[in-house]
């Protein structure tokens, strides 16, 4: 058991979670599997589930698939495939109503695990491996997803990014996948992989309602045969970037508004005991409209309705992004510097210091208040191996002072500066 | 204080309407560490010419509600977050097409918040140099949106559909209609809509009722409000055809964006029988066009639609439309086979057990909505504004029918009332 409420344990070679609660109207359930981000791995791991939710042994059709989820009362089924350092993984989540509210004859719990058991460990399988028209067309849909990424200009320019910062590191790849890979994915190749991931990937398995942990246990035991695996742990991947020099890269597309985003380095990851401080330096730099990059970029300078900052503690990142009026480029690179210098040089006001600990107060208390975002905190501490409460975390923000903001500064160094903007005349 | 418990949600409401007409609600989770309140006007982008009870009839710039809102937040001592920020609650609001909301959420300091809350809303301070600074952020707000395909294939959807009611014109405006924008336009607008009797109060989280009903009524009690007359909106008479059939627009994007829907024909539901339209609609678009509906799976493997095909349906008294659709390859041959199949579904009708099923999924999905404090204040306020009781949903599901739905189908999906919006490249 630790601090954060949930009691741990392991069936089956997966890690099980649980927190019993009678807080919410639902069971909140969620199963995480992570491998090591691979260019050999990544795209045929990232198809796997959208073939997995086309069809089981038990509904092979997609419709049976989805018509049995809405018999369990429209239970909330998906997934999400994303990178936690320089890890891959795909969270399967299922939020099923609490039968107390609805007159069910079964329980929504059991038939849950009934399904996402089926959905994990007994796929659809033809002459020995996925069928083919299932693999096909979610090779598509990958396909349309990673070419759609362009879409959204604000991801777009956030992922190309990380793209050029991370250009040597598997950190460069997206989590799903590299669109040259995709046509080279069969129904055999990819049934291969399943089998591995299914072997070797770690599996966590957390619940949120009105359960014990005994009971999710013989729920696991019953519904995931996962043979001989074991779980394994997470291994920091980690190693800190020396920048030389700041790369400069500005991109043309046909926008009405240009993209600005910056990314830094530091040496500071999530197990650190300096995360606190950490988490100090970007709010006060660009998490809320009181940050330096909102008040300066925004109301003062009137350049952007966006300017905020970001930091990923998994992989030791900083990011910025803001909209901008492309011949506002060199202005708004200006103020955005100066406000990093003012972090380094340790210009911070009492007033800056309070609001962002108040603030980092309010999203740390919140956490309970959602089931999965218990959850999300809960699983850091399986990626990093640091066990740290969000009372402990809690108490590090508040006993953080100016000169433990100025060092986390100082360990963030200005990495690359991307521009997306708009076509020249003529183009 | 007056209080309504609903039995099978296990919830209790508590209620008050103050001297002044502002309703304020309270739903108490003492299992929560979080207070949600939100401070919401019956106002928004629609809202466009008006007549107070005694005044003059008003016509407004677009936009102006929501540069409204933008512009509350600012104080004669500075910008109101740094406020809620030192109390360690995140503040934020949003306009939509018939209402302004103000919001906080916070784990402490729940009664300063609150009042803060109440306070800048009704402290309006407005100058010609904050007026004018905000046209430079709004306008990248502005050119943001015109950079999203998604929003340009939504509201070109709706400005195919209505040719005269506000509903048409982008909720922020446009760069030039807001440069006409202000101080004394503002206080017209704030004076007419920002009377707390057009006003809804929702607090949800670990409170006790009784303190905030103190604490808001002696807060209200300070300022003094005239009495307000009825405002009257006054909106051009819409035809009931669409305004066009088919509609591009260019932007780059990967494939296509192809959202379809149909223009009701009926206006001025309201009250519970605008619930029950509404809802039965809902089940009916996703016995239409729902993931596990043979139309869908056979779109899909026919590689003319995606994970993003979905629906929706908005409605107000004046003005209520289907969306429907998402990224494909071929709009033209989609379209065609939408006909197809839903003009034999229009024959047919739907089956008795996918009714079931539909249904079920419906209740299950809100009693999920129901563990977000946000969700239940945003639908709170909504169904408030339109005289319906958001925690009386389940009944309703319960007592439609199938010849409900059938019904729904036959009326709503009309194909003279049919409008395509499309997104392609250029």
């Amino acid at each position: 058991m630790t601090n954060n409420g949930f009691q741990h344990g392991s069936v089956a070679g997966i890690r099980i979670h649980v927190l019993p609660t009678k807080a919410f109207k639902t069971f909140a359930i969620s199963l995480y599997a992570g491998v090591p981000l691979d260019e050999n791995t990544v795209t045929e791991t990232a198809t796997l589930p959208f073939v997995l939710r086309r069809g089981t042994a038990s509904y092979p059709e997609t419709i049976q698939f989805r018509e049995r989820l809405e018999e369990l009362y429209g239970a909330g089924f998906g997934f999400d495939i994303y990178k936690r350092g320089d890890y891959q993984i795909v969270q399967f989540r299922m939020d099923t109503i609490n039968d107390s509210f609805v007159q069910s004859k079964d329980s929504l719990l059991a038939e849950s695990f009934a399904f996402l058991g089926e959905v994990i460990t007994r796929p659809l399988l033809e002459d020995g491996h996925f069928r083919a028209a299932y693999v096909n067309t979610e090779r598509e849909t990958v396909r349309k997803k990673l070419e759609a990424i362009v879409n959204d200009k604000i991801r777009y320019a956030a992922e190309r990014c990380i793209e050029v910062m991370c250009a040597g590191e598997p950190y460069r790849l997206h989590p799903l996948g590299q669109r040259a890979d995709l046509d080279r994915i069969t129904p055999e190749s990819l049934y291969g992989t399943y089998k591995n991931w299914l072997d070797g990937a770690i599996f966590d398995l957390y619940v949120v309602g009105d359960t014990t942990p005994e009971e999710v246990e013989k729920l696991v035991a019953a519904n995931f045969g996962r043979g001989n695996a074991r779980s394994a742990d997470y291994e920091s991947r980690f190693t800190p970037v020396q920048v030389n020099e700041v790369r400069t890269v500005e991109e043309r597309l046909n926008v009405n508004q240009g993209k600005l985003n910056m990314g830094l380095r530091t040496s500071i990851t999530y197990g650190d005991d300096r995360y606190a401080s950490t988490l100090m330096y970007n709010g006060i730099l660009g998490g809320y409209p009181h940050s330096k990059l909102f008040v300066n970029v925004r109301e003062k300078a009137s350049l952007a309705y966006y300017a905020s900052s970001r930091y990923d503690g998994h992989k030791g990142i900083g990011t910025i992004q803001s909209g901008i009026e492309t011949q506002n480029y060199g202005k708004a690179v200006d103020i955005i510097r100066k406000q990093l210098d003012e972090l380094k040089s340790g210009n911070i006001t009492d007033l800056e210091l309070n609001q962002t600990k108040a603030m980092i107060r309010n999203l740390l208390s919140e956490i309970q208040d959602s089931a999965f975002e218990m959850i999300s905190f809960d699983f850091n501490r399986q990626l990093s191996g640091k066990n740290r409460s969000t009372a402990e975390l809690l108490s590090q923000v508040d006993g953080t002072g100016v000169s433990d903001v100025k060092a986390a500064a100082e360990t963030f160094q200005l990495d690359t500066i991307y521009f997306l903007t708009g076509q020249k005349e003529g183009e | 204080m007056e209080s309504k418990t609903y039995e099978r949600l296990q919830e209790t409401l508590y209620y008050e309407v103050m001297d002044n007409g502002l309703q304020v609600y309270v739903l108490p989770k003492p299992t929560f560490k979080k207070t949600y309140a939100t401070f919401a006007t019956k106002y928004g982008s629609v809202d466009n010419h008006f007549r107070v009870e005694g005044g003059e009839e008003t016509r407004v710039p677009d936009g102006i509600a929501h540069f409204l809102e933008h512009k509350m937040f600012e104080e004669p001592e500075g910008d109101i977050f740094a406020t809620f920020a030192s109390n360690g609650a995140s503040a934020n609001a949003f306009t939509s097409f018939d209402q302004t909301v103000y919001l906080f959420s916070a784990t402490e300091n729940i009664e300063t918040n609150l009042t803060t809350l109440v306070d800048f809303v009704q402290r309006p301070y407005f100058t010609d140099e904050n007026v004018e600074k905000e046209k430079g952020i709004i306008g990248q707000e502005i050119n943001m949106y015109a950079d999203n395909p998604d929003w340009r294939v939504y509201f070109g959807l709706i400005e195919a559909m209505y040719s005269k009611h506000p509903v048409h014109i982008d909720i922020a405006g446009t760069v030039e209609s807001i440069s006409t924008i202000t101080k004394e336009t503002l206080y017209t607008c704030y004076n007419s809509f920002y009377h707390p009797s057009n006003m809804l109060l929702f607090i949800v989280g670990g409170v006790d009722p009784e303190q905030v009903f103190t604490l808001i009524r002696s807060n209200q009690n300070t300022k003094s409000y005239g009495k307000q007359g009825q405002i009257e909106r006054l909106f051009e008479p819409e035809p009931a055809e669409v305004a066009n059939k088919w509609k591009e627009c260019k932007l780059a994007v990967s494939m296509p964006k192809c959202l379809f829907g149909f223009k009701e024909k009926a206006t001025g539901l309201t009250g519970p029988d605008a619930v029950r339209r509404d809802l039965t609609t809902k089940l009916m678009l996703d016995l239409l066009f729902g993931s596990s509906t043979e139309l869908y799976q056979k779109l899909y493997n026919e590689d003319l639609i995606s994970d993003s095909f979905s629906h929706e349906f908005n409605s107000s008294p004046q003005y209520a439309f289907s969306a429907v659709g998402g990224d494909t390859k071929d709009p033209g041959r989609l379209m065609e086979r939408i006909k197809e199949e839903v003009s034999s579904l229009l024959e047919s009708g739907f089956a008795a057990k996918d009714f079931e099923r539909a249904r079920k999924k419906k209740i299950g999905g809100y009693l999920r909505m129901l563990n977000s404090p946000e969700n239940i204040a945003h639908e709170f306020t909504r169904y408030q504004f339109r005289g319906g009781d958001l925690f009386e949903v389940l009944p309703v599901y319960e007592s439609i029918t199938l010849e409900d739905v059938n019904a729904r189908l036959r009326e709503h999906v009309a194909w003279e009332q049919m409008s395509v919006s499309l997104v392609v490249s250029p």
